[in-house]
C-alpha cells in the first residue's frame, strides 16, 4: 500500500486520509469511519475493514485481537424503503415537530 | 503530558469541543479535554444535525437557539468547512388543526424577530415539489439549516488543538477531588489538576455530577435514523423529519424512546421511520436504505439547557443540553465569557442548574 492506495472503495478514501486521522488520535475503526467516511458506504466495511485493521496495527502497535470490529448496521445489505414500510400512517415512537408545539389558552407557550 | 491546567473540560463532544475551541481563541492558558471514548463516538456522532430554531418552544428558548444559529456562518469562516447549509426549515402538516397552531406560532415569534411563514398546500408544494401532495400546509422559516456533525466536531477539535488545547481520549474520569483553589481530576490515565472544571458530559452528565455530589438531571432519549443511498439533489429544505446531505444521502428520523443507554436499532421503529419517509416524500419508497443507526440524546429533565456556574463550588461549571448541535456555537461563546470575565453577553440565568434545587 502506498499513500494513494484506495482503502475504502465505496467512499473512495485513501491510505493517506486514514493515516492522517490515526496520527490525530483515532484508534478504532469506528473513530476512523466517523472522521473520514471510510466504511460508511453501501458495503458497510466488508471490503475495507481488514485493510484498516492492518493500518491500525501498523500505526499504533495494537495487537490484532485488541482492535474492535466495526459496528455493523441494519439492514446489512441495502434494501428499498418500500420493503421496510408498512404503509401505516399512525405513529407512536416517531413524532412530528408540530405535535411538540403546545398551545396554552390559545397561545404558544 | 502536562498534569496541571488552567481549565479541564470533561467531555469532548460538540458542546465540550466548542467550549474548548472558543476558550482557546481567547486565552493562552492551558486547556485539557478529557473524553471517556473518542469525540463523535456518542451523541454528537449520531444525529441528523439540524440547526433548528423555528418551532422550538417557548419563545425565549427559540430566541436563544436563533442567536446560536446565526453564529454558524461566522464559525464556518473561522474553523473551516463544516458543510453548514442554511437551507431554511419546513415543517409539513397533514391536518387542518395544525394550521391553527402554526398561525399562533408565527404570530408569537414575529415579536422576537423569528420570521415564520405559514404556507398553503400549493406554496408548500411549490417550495418542495417532492412533498406528498396530500400535505395541508407547512411552517417555513429561513433561519433553519443543517450541518455535518462529523466535520463540525472534527473542526472544533482541530482548531482547538491548533490553539494549544490538549485532548486525552479513551480516558474515563473516575474521581474528582475539590481542593482549596483547585480540582484534582483522577482518570484512567492518571491525575490532572486544574483551576476551572467544566462538566460537559452530555448523556453521562448525571453520572459525572455524582463525582462532585451535584445532581445534574439529564436523562437519555433514543432516536433512530435511516440513511439512504446517495440520491441526486431533490430536497431543497431541511424538513422536520428528514434532510438531504451534501453527498446526496437522505437522513430520516424523528423517533423518541426512553431506553437508557441502549443504542440498538429496532425493526418496529425502523418501519415506522420508513412509513414517515414515504408519507412525507412518497418517491423515497424506491430509494435504498444503506444503514440505520441510533443515538442517545441528552435530555434535561425540563428540556432546557443546563448552563453556567454550579452554585456552592468555586470554579465548577456545567454545560449539558439537548440540541447541542444547534446550540454549540453560542454555548461555547457564552461559557468562555463566563469563565474569563465572570459574566455573559446574553443572560443565561434562566438556564442555571439552581432551578432544580427546589
Amino acid at each position: 500500500m502506498d499513500k494513494s492506495t484506495i482503502i475504502c472503495r465505496c467512499e473512495e478514501i485513501s491510505y493517506e486520509e486514514i493515516e492522517e486521522v490515526l496520527t490525530n488520535g483515532a484508534t478504532t475503526f469506528d473513530d476512523i469511519k466517523r472522521l473520514t467516511r471510510c466504511g460508511m458506504g453501501p458495503c458497510q466495511s466488508k471490503i475495507c475493514h481488514s485493510l484498516v485493521a492492518s493500518m491500525i496495527h501498523e500505526k499504533t502497535n495494537t495487537p490484532y485481537f485488541q482492535i474492535p470490529l466495526p459496528r455493523m448496521r441494519m439492514p446489512l445489505s441495502p434494501i428499498k424503503l418500500e420493503t421496510l414500510a408498512t404503509n401505516s400512517t399512525s405513529f407512536s415512537s416517531v413524532k412530528s415537530v408540530m405535535d411538540e408545539v403546545e398551545l396554552e389558552d390559545g397561545k404558544v407557550r | 503530558m502536562d498534569r496541571s491546567y488552567e481549565t479541564i473540560i470533561i467531555g469532548g463532544g460538540v458542546v465540550g469541543s466548542s467550549i474548548a475551541y472558543h476558550l482557546s481563541e481567547q486565552t493562552k492558558e492551558a486547556v485539557l479535554v478529557l473524553d471517556q471514548k473518542f469525540p463523535l463516538s456518542g451523541t454528537s456522532g449520531s444525529t441528523q444535525a439540524w440547526v433548528w430554531v423555528h418551532n422550538k418552544t417557548p419563545s425565549w428558548y427559540a430566541e436563544f437557539s436563533m442567536y446560536s444559529a446565526e453564529l454558524y456562518s461566522y464559525l464556518s469562516k473561522k474553523i473551516g468547512d463544516v458543510e453548514f447549509k442554511r437551507t431554511g426549515g419546513l415543517s409539513p402538516f397533514f391536518n387542518e388543526a395544525d394550521r391553527e397552531k402554526a398561525v399562533r406560532l408565527a404570530e408569537a415569534y414575529e415579536q422576537i424577530g423569528i420570521k415564520i411563514k405559514v404556507l398553503s398546500r400549493e406554496e408548500a408544494l411549490e417550495k418542495e415539489p417532492f412533498l406528498n401532495p396530500d400535505v395541508v400546509g407547512a411552517t417555513y422559516s429561513a433561519i433553519d439549516g443543517n450541518v455535518n456533525p462529523f466535520r463540525l466536531v472534527d473542526r472544533y477539535m482541530r482548531a482547538a488543538k491548533k490553539n494549544g488545547v490538549q485532548y486525552s481520549t479513551y480516558n474515563k474520569v473516575t474521581e474528582i477531588q475539590k481542593m482549596p483553589g483547585k480540582f484534582i481530576v483522577v482518570s484512567e490515565k492518571g491525575e490532572f489538576s486544574c483551576k476551572n472544571l467544566i462538566l460537559a458530559g452530555g448523556t453521562w452528565s448525571r453520572e459525572l455530577g455524582k463525582l462532585v455530589d451535584v445532581n445534574i438531571p439529564i436523562n437519555q432519549l433514543r432516536g433512530q435514523i435511516l440513511v439512504t443511498e446517495p440520491l441526486k439533489p431533490f430536497l431543497n429544505y431541511t424538513i422536520s423529519g428528514l434532510r438531504q446531505a451534501f453527498n446526496g444521502e437522505v437522513l430520516i428520523g424523528y423517533s423518541m424512546e426512553q431506553e437508557g443507554f441502549n443504542r440498538a436499532t429496532t425493526l418496529d421503529v425502523i418501519q415506522e421511520t420508513a412509513n414517515m419517509a414515504v408519507h412525507y416524500v412518497p418517491s423515497l419508497k424506491k430509494a435504498k436504505v444503506v444503514r440505520a443507526f441510533s443515538g442517545i440524546r441528552a435530555m434535561p429533565e425540563d428540556g432546557f439547557p443546563i448552563l453556567g456556574k454550579i452554585p456552592g463550588v468555586e470554579n465548577l461549571y456545567v454545560a449539558a443540553t439537548h440540541s447541542g448541535v444547534t446550540l454549540s456555537p453560542l454555548i461555547g461563546t457564552l461559557m468562555t465569557e463566563l469563565i474569563l470575565e465572570g459574566e455573559t453577553s446574553i443572560p443565561i440565568d434562566r438556564y442555571s442548574i439552581s432551578r432544580f434545587a427546589k
